[in-house]
């Protein structure tokens, strides 16, 4: 599985991370500094249209994904079975068009090794990792 | 700064109709000023959210004042989106305070239902941040995002939207000038057509063409303003670290209440912005009427019923009395000032202090209104 990278900005100000990117963070008058982030996430909320715009296909599935480093990223899928406010998805760009896909538990383990790296810092992440899903239990993403 | 009184309100029957804009305008700006018994104001503020493409008309200040008989006094025209009633209010309101003209109409109508739903929702939807447009993100997907938040917070959330739908088209029933005289169950709302799931369609408001307006009078009269604010948030909602409180609307009434040098408790009456449901409930909490996670308990207790210890849109809300996008914030205003006054007849509220909220674009310019009876 391949992960997408998706461009951003962040804002030196306050810290703000939007994507696509944007020459001024929309809370300071700055300009904010391009950063690239990984296109997997969580999903904050998502919806299906039953009669979009002329232009899209019916149903149109439409989610909002908090990307790691806390940019929100609106985004198309091919469905929404099983989804949930969050759900873990990965980001895949189909002709400059983003589209999000809900990660398998094979897909959710695959990038959980990527991203950790070292066998020492595995260990600490896979514990961290636990102790935060027995803490969390079912609780889902504030929003 | 002078006190701002309302000398007069007036607004025409809210639904489809065969009228011009400006003749919608016109027939309300009329009724105001012949309820404030003045021949001719100091100066007009007129709001309409896009005259350009939803009737083709520019230049839209001088066209309105013209055709309703006032080319020759001054006038603007405000715009904050689906706000821009309550936008025109607050240009008016300083004007007189300031001290800066006398007596000031302000004006808003919308002429929509003469445009197919697709083109409708289209212009409508100009009001949202370009990127989210581009994947298709229409007002309702946008509701539609807030609302699946608010459910995922609140499991009874479908009941207490459906609750509202309900609640605000009985109270349209007692309202001669609304779009709908017809009650819904909880159960037809809940079975109504899935438009952005989990929001259906009698969880949103109609198409609507209408006007109000009222008259600004730095001299004492029934209704005095006590305070006004302004509340802003990013245009794009991906920018925002919460769906189911609105900044604008916190930001709003805080200085609203400021202004008026009292809390959400003194508020009596209010009317919300109920585009779709959740906003009600949201709102609630927004502006401190409610505490916070307990709008949808007091609406399924009947709190803000019209016997309720809160009446909240006793005109039919935005809901059921209609939606003509800028005369929207101003009929609001109508609805609190007869409210104040003893002239809402069959749906009359004891009250002292009324509290009106209009949203502009998805939260984005947000106003909060406070009149109190003299």
């Amino acid at each position: 599985m391949r992960i997408e990278t998706i461009q951003g900005s962040r804002c030196p100000a306050c810290g703000l991370t939007v994507a696509p990117p944007a020459p001024f963070c929309p809370r300071d008058p700055v300009a904010m500094t391009s950063v690239e982030l990984e296109g997997a996430g969580e999903i904050v909320s998502f919806t299906t249209l039953h009669s979009p715009p002329a232009g899209f296909r019916s149903p149109l599935h439409l989610a909002l994904v908090a990307l790691p480093g806390g940019a929100r990223f609106i985004c198309h899928g091919a469905e929404t079975r099983g989804l949930r406010i969050g759900s873990r998805v990965a980001i895949e760009a189909v002709n400059d068009v983003y589209y999000f896909s809900h990660l398998g538990a094979l897909d959710r383990a695959r990038l959980f090794w990527r991203r950790t790296g070292r066998a020492g810092d595995r260990v600490h992440a896979i514990a961290r990792s636990l102790a935060k899903r027995a803490w969390k239990g079912r609780e889902r993403v504030s929003s | 700064m002078r006190e701002v009184w309302i000398a007069g309100a007036g607004i025409t029957r809210i639904g489809r109709r065969g009228e011009s804009l400006s003749d919608l305008m016109a027939e309300a700006a009329h009724a105001a000023l012949r309820d404030a018994g003045l021949e001719r104001p100091d100066a007009i503020v007129a709001a309409a959210m896009n005259p350009e493409e939803f009737v083709g008309d520019g230049n839209f200040a001088s066209h309105v004042a013209t055709h309703m008989g006032l080319a020759e006094t001054p006038a603007m025209r405000i715009e904050t989106a689906t706000s821009s009633g309550a936008a025109a209010l607050y240009a008016g309101f300083a004007q007189v305070a300031a001290g800066l003209r006398h007596r000031v109409l302000v004006v808003g109508g919308e002429k929509m239902t003469h445009l197919d739903t697709p083109r409708v929702s289209e212009l409508i939807g100009r009001s949202i941040d370009p990127y989210e447009r581009s994947y298709g993100a229409t007002m309702p997907a946008l509701a539609g995002l807030v609302a699946r938040a608010l459910i995922a917070r609140n499991g009874d959330a479908p009941r207490e939207m459906a609750q509202i739908a309900v609640k605000n088209h009985a109270n349209a029933l007692r309202n001669p000038y609304a779009h709908f005289h017809r009650s819904v169950t909880i159960d037809e709302v809940m079975d109504s057509r899935m438009v952005a799931d989990p929001l259906r369609l009698l969880h949103c408001c109609p198409i609507s063409d209408g006007a109000a307006a009222v008259v600004l009078t730095a001299e004492r009269a029934a209704v005095r303003i006590t305070g006004i604010g302004q509340g802003t948030d990013t245009l794009a909602l991906r920018h925002r670290d919460a769906l189911t409180s609105f900044r604008a609307s916190r930001a709003a009434a805080r200085a609203a209440f400021a202004m008026a040098d009292f809390g959400p408790e003194r508020v009596d009456v209010a009317e919300l912005h109920d585009a779709f449901a959740p906003f009600e409930l949201i709102s609630l909490e927004d502006l401190g009427l409610v505490p916070s996670g307990k709008a949808g308990r007091a609406t399924l207790d009947g709190e803000t019923a019209l016997d309720g210890r809160l009446p909240v849109n006793p005109s039919g809300g935005l809901k059921a009395r209609g939606h003509p996008l800028a005369a929207t914030g101003l009929a609001q205003i109508v609805e609190c000032v007869w409210q104040l006054t003893g002239r809402a007849e069959g749906r009359q509220v004891p009250a002292r202090v009324a509290l009106a909220q209009s949203i502009g674009g998805l939260a984005t310019n947000n106003w909060v209104t406070l009149l109190e009876a003299s």
